[in-house]
């Protein structure tokens, strides 16, 4: 009878410790080079900037947005959302698109833009004393 | 007497008095155009529709799946479970009835799902089968050893779905990611990692069970 409990606790042991390794796997890795990207075919999430000289393109009927982004080598890759373009795409520093590269451009589950904050602290005066 | 039995006998009172199947077949009937008429005309998201088809899923198996021990309790017939049977045999004969009736809910909810709504497209079918099966498997042992728990206490109906939450959220969560993986169609070897955690914790609920059903019994 003891047995059975010893037994069952060993297999809960190493199954919640595959389980929690497991997880850590499967989270999506961020990754700023667009080489890179090209190449593995993974899903990442991609850090970069949007390209300012080629500009963004909004199919109305497809929905579909594109545009340009580039990583601090100067990469650069097409990026393609199925959605509506983010509120304050043009004032991001730099966006963070997670989804995979696939037939020559990466298609994008969703983008998030990094902002300027409005709220960054004043240079404090010194007053010189 | 083999878990055979029990599930022989559970499955001949259950054709007598059609109490789980008819809860289950009216929660799913009622969910479903419940759904249907909120959305209307709109296309709703891939994402939205898995989602959905959990929160169906998951109230539906609420609804029946805790009449395992309740109806022994509500009969009175559990003393006598005692007698003739060790709880192990109880629990894999109650466990067998729980997982076909699970089986059989899903296949309902999933047909007529897939009929109702044109968004709810499958693109990897693989991984949609093999996600459905394990998940199906978790649902049926969770739900059947928080039905013994709760068939001592007081209010069984509230206390079913706010006990099994917690235990079924790892469940639902990666159910629901999988089922919007293989909607979108990603490849199998992307998602292997999230089958593997399904897998894995459909082994803890197994042994956890096993193991602790004779405290639950024994009471």
């Amino acid at each position: 009878m003891k047995n059975k409990y010893l037994f069952g606790g060993i297999i809960i042991v190493v199954f919640i410790g595959l389980m929690g390794y497991l997880v850590t796997q499967s989270s999506i890795k961020y990754e700023n080079n667009i080489n890179k990207i090209k190449t593995e075919n993974k899903t990442v999430k991609a850090t970069g900037q949007w390209v300012r000289e080629k500009d963004y393109n909004y199919d109305l009927k497809s929905r579909m947005f594109t545009f340009y982004m580039k990583d601090e080598q100067g990469n650069q890759m097409k990026v393609v959302y199925n959605g509506a373009i983010p509120n304050n795409f043009k004032s991001a520093q730099s966006l963070v698109v997670s989804g995979k590269y696939q037939n020559g451009y990466f298609k994008a589950n969703s983008i998030l833009t990094k902002c300027p904050s409005k709220y960054e602290g004043q240079k404090i005066q010194s007053s010189g004393i | 007497m083999k878990p055979y039995a029990l599930f022989k006998k559970d499955y001949h009172s259950e054709l007598r008095t059609r109490y789980a199947i008819n809860s289950l077949v009216m929660f799913i009937i009622v969910a479903l155009s419940v759904i249907l008429f909120s959305i209307g005309n709109e296309k709703i998201p891939q994402n939205l529709t898995a989602g959905l088809l959990w929160v169906v899923i998951f109230f539906s198996a609420m609804s029946g799946l805790s009449r395992a021990f309740v109806s022994e309790e509500e009969r009175g017939t559990s003393l006598i479970l005692h007698l003739i049977a060790a709880p192990t045999t109880i629990f894999s004969g109650k466990l067998l009835f729980n997982l076909i009736l699970v089986f059989l809910m899903n296949i309902i909810i999933t047909i007529l799902y897939s009929v109702l709504f044109e968004e709810f497209i499958i693109r990897n079918f693989l991984l949609f089968f093999l996600t459905f099966i394990l998940s199906n498997i978790g649902l049926a042992i969770a739900s059947t050893i928080i039905a013994a728990i709760i068939s001592k206490a007081g209010a069984k109906g509230t206390l079913y779905p706010v006990l099994s939450f917690p235990i079924l959220l790892p469940l639902i969560l990666i159910s629901v990611m999988l089922t919007s993986y293989s909607m979108v169609g990603t490849s199998f070897a992307d998602a292997v990692i999230e089958l593997a955690v399904l897998a894995c914790y459909d082994v803890i609920m197994l042994t956890i069970s096993y193991m602790l059903f004779d405290f639950i019994w024994k009471d």
